[in-house]
């Protein structure tokens, strides 16, 4: 063993290393953590639809109690279509055209019965849809109608129902597992449907069908019966021009805007995340003081030896070097323990993030070992640093 | 290195009584020539160990000049010194300055590694011409001051050096003891043509001096 070595580490005390190497382990995996997570995280509040552009404005009118009554305030009728599709700021614009009839749904999968329910269908026109124009289109006399679901219906179903029922998860990829069977009656017809479903949206909180089917089939079972729409979709040129939430302040329209739910959930996200990391860096630097005071201690304690051994010949760089080298070794396994312990800790609520979006993008623990690593350079450089500094005081014997 | 120069030093410490300083070294003018032994006969209290610490450069608490060859000492930076205090200059403290945790032969090893002067046989017969190779590998500490002194002498030799200053070297040892001490010095010396500075209060080294000096 190097004797300088045996000569340094006398009074190097295990307790006072133990407790720097814990605190500063928790500090570094509550920051390395709350980065990670955050970086984990904000795609699901961020992810892009695939069917919809974001920037389209889904409209409705607002809800009040004299148009409960009345049962007809909540649609648009045409004099006040034709004056929104007129406005500057429209670009594009669609209405939502809903079902007249009624409809059965059998949702199974797996051949497991998952639902049988009535429910209804919306359409909007199919160039606010993005999908392969070859999947999303029917013929009139088509078995197979193309459907898109809210993705929060698949949440549900993997949360609520596949765990219970230990029925496989569904990601987006698998839609193909979804039975579904459609039961149409009205106009004294009755038909079935095989529904396939093409994908899920966020944005969306009602089942779509094409345009074409919706408009075969209202013509088809409740012939005569065109309502009114309800909801108008429609882009504009600048969504965060003024004169657009003024027009619909003024008409009392209101926007479904899912954006700002998200922009909030994001905020408060970082709010937290900045919140635990600040904590995480307060523990590590208390344990960055903890590790200066033992090495001041040490050097102290050894301050005898030090002098003795500048004075046979050693540079101060020679002798700081052990001090230098032990922080590095120490600040190494603490950053290599941390980067294990979030691999595990990350494993356990990735599979939670999946089953809420399984179209995320696995993000890589790069960055993560990136901040890990420039922490463990800043922190090393200024050990380093100031253990050089201590032993140049004892070589101008200040102490 | 050729030469050691003390130009006008005086120590703080004896700055306020400089007309009554009656030395060789303080507040005159002393040239130590490499090759040429020297004895600094001094009373306690009359700056033996303080001319030790200004020729190895860890105190610098004087007026006046010291030059190693033409070069002032306040020039000289920390990687100058080191690489004296490695290669030119040797120094046997007073206080020997041992590591206690060390055993005997490390204590002679640790000075050695840094400079890979001596082969361990080299040290190893030092240790038996010394009369203490039973101690190689007992803890310093537990050893006599007089065994100790030997161990810092063997310690100081295990570089090279153009002077070596030996600060009391034998005040512990009995006179066989002290001759074998002084001859394992002198041909250490001879053999790299160094001079030596050798100080006493009393029981003197008894070396052929070039010159004797009053401190």
């Amino acid at each position: 063993m190097n004797i300088v070595w045996k000569l340094l580490r006398q009074h190097i005390s295990m307790p006072q290393m133990f407790g720097f190497f814990f605190a500063n382990l928790f500090g570094m995996l509550i920051v390395l953590l709350g980065y990670q997570f955050f970086q984990d995280v904000v795609p699901v509040f961020t992810a892009e639809d695939s069917f919809m552009k974001q920037g389209y404005l889904i409209v409705s009118k607002k809800v009040g109690t004299a148009g409960t009554i009345s049962g007809r305030a909540s649609m648009f009728d045409n004099a006040e279509i034709d004056e929104l599709k007129d406005q500057k700021f429209v670009t594009k614009f669609g209405v939502f055209t809903s079902t007249d009839y009624k409809v059965l749904a059998n949702m199974s999968i797996n051949g497991v019965n998952i639902a049988n329910t009535e429910l209804f269908f919306e359409s909007i026109p199919d160039e606010f849809i993005e999908v392969d124009k070859s999947l999303w289109q029917y013929k009139p006399g088509d078995h197979v109608v193309p459907i898109i679901l809210p993705k929060t219906y698949l949440t549900i179903y993997n949360f609520g129902f596949a765990q219970s029922h230990s029925l496989p998860k569904l990601s987006e990829g698998l839609v193909g597992m979804i039975d579904f069977r459609l039961f149409i009656q009205g106009n004294h017809h009755e038909a079935s449907f095989q529904g396939k479903v093409i994908g899920f949206s966020g944005k969306l909180s009602s089942i779509l069908v094409p345009q074409s089917f919706m408009d075969w089939s209202n013509d088809y079972f409740s012939p005569g019966r065109n309502a009114e729409p309800t909801r108008l979709i429609l882009e504009v040129g600048n969504p965060s021009d003024m004169a657009v939430s003024k027009y619909f302040d003024k008409k009392g329209y209101e926007l479904e805007d899912d954006k700002l739910n998200s922009e909030k959930s994001i905020y408060f996200l970082k709010l937290v995340v900045m919140i635990v990391m600040t904590v995480g860096l307060v523990i590590s630097v208390l344990s960055f003081y903890i590790l200066m005071l033992s090495i001041y201690l040490l050097v102290q304690k050894n301050a005898d030896k030090l002098e003795n051994l500048l004075l046979i010949g050693y540079s101060p760089g020679a002798v700081a070097k052990p001090y230098q080298l032990l922080t590095l070794a120490l600040n190494a396994v603490v950053l290599v323990v941390a980067l294990s312990v979030l691999f595990f800790i990350r494993g356990y609520y990735m599979d939670i993030i999946q089953t809420l979006q399984p179209a995320v993008d696995d993000s890589s623990m790069i960055p993560s070992f990136i901040l890990g690593l420039i922490l463990l350079l800043l922190v090393t450089v200024l050990n380093v640093a100031v253990i050089r500094r201590k032993i140049l005081r004892i070589w101008f014997r200040k102490d | 290195m050729d030469q050691i120069t003390f130009s006008s030093v005086v120590p703080q410490v004896f700055s306020a009584q400089v007309a009554r300083l009656n030395t060789d070294i303080w507040n005159a003018e002393t040239v130590f020539q490499k090759g040429k032994l020297y004895l600094l006969e001094a009373d306690s209290g009359k700056g033996k160990s303080t001319f030790c610490s200004y020729v190895l450069g860890y105190r610098h608490d004087y007026s006046g000049q010291i030059l190693f060859d033409t070069r002032p000492a306040e020039e000289m930076k920390i990687r100058d010194w080191t690489d004296i205090r490695k290669r030119h200059i040797s120094l046997l403290f007073q206080e020997l300055r041992l590591f206690p945790e060390l055993t005997a032969l490390e204590n002679v090893q640790i000075k050695n590694r840094l400079t890979e002067f001596k082969s361990r046989q080299d040290i190893v017969r030092w240790f038996e011409q010394l009369g203490i190779a039973d101690k190689l590998d007992a803890p310093v500490r537990f050893m006599s001051f007089g065994q100790q002194q030997r161990v810092a002498m063997m310690r100081a030799l295990a570089q090279p050096f153009d002077f070596i200053v030996v600060d009391e070297p034998i005040s512990h040892l009995d006179d066989n003891n002290s001759r074998v001490m002084s001859d394992i010095l002198m041909s250490e010396a001879r053999a790299q043509g160094a001079g030596i500075i050798a100080t006493s209060i009393g029981k003197r080294m008894e070396l052929p001096y070039d010159k004797v000096l009053r401190l």
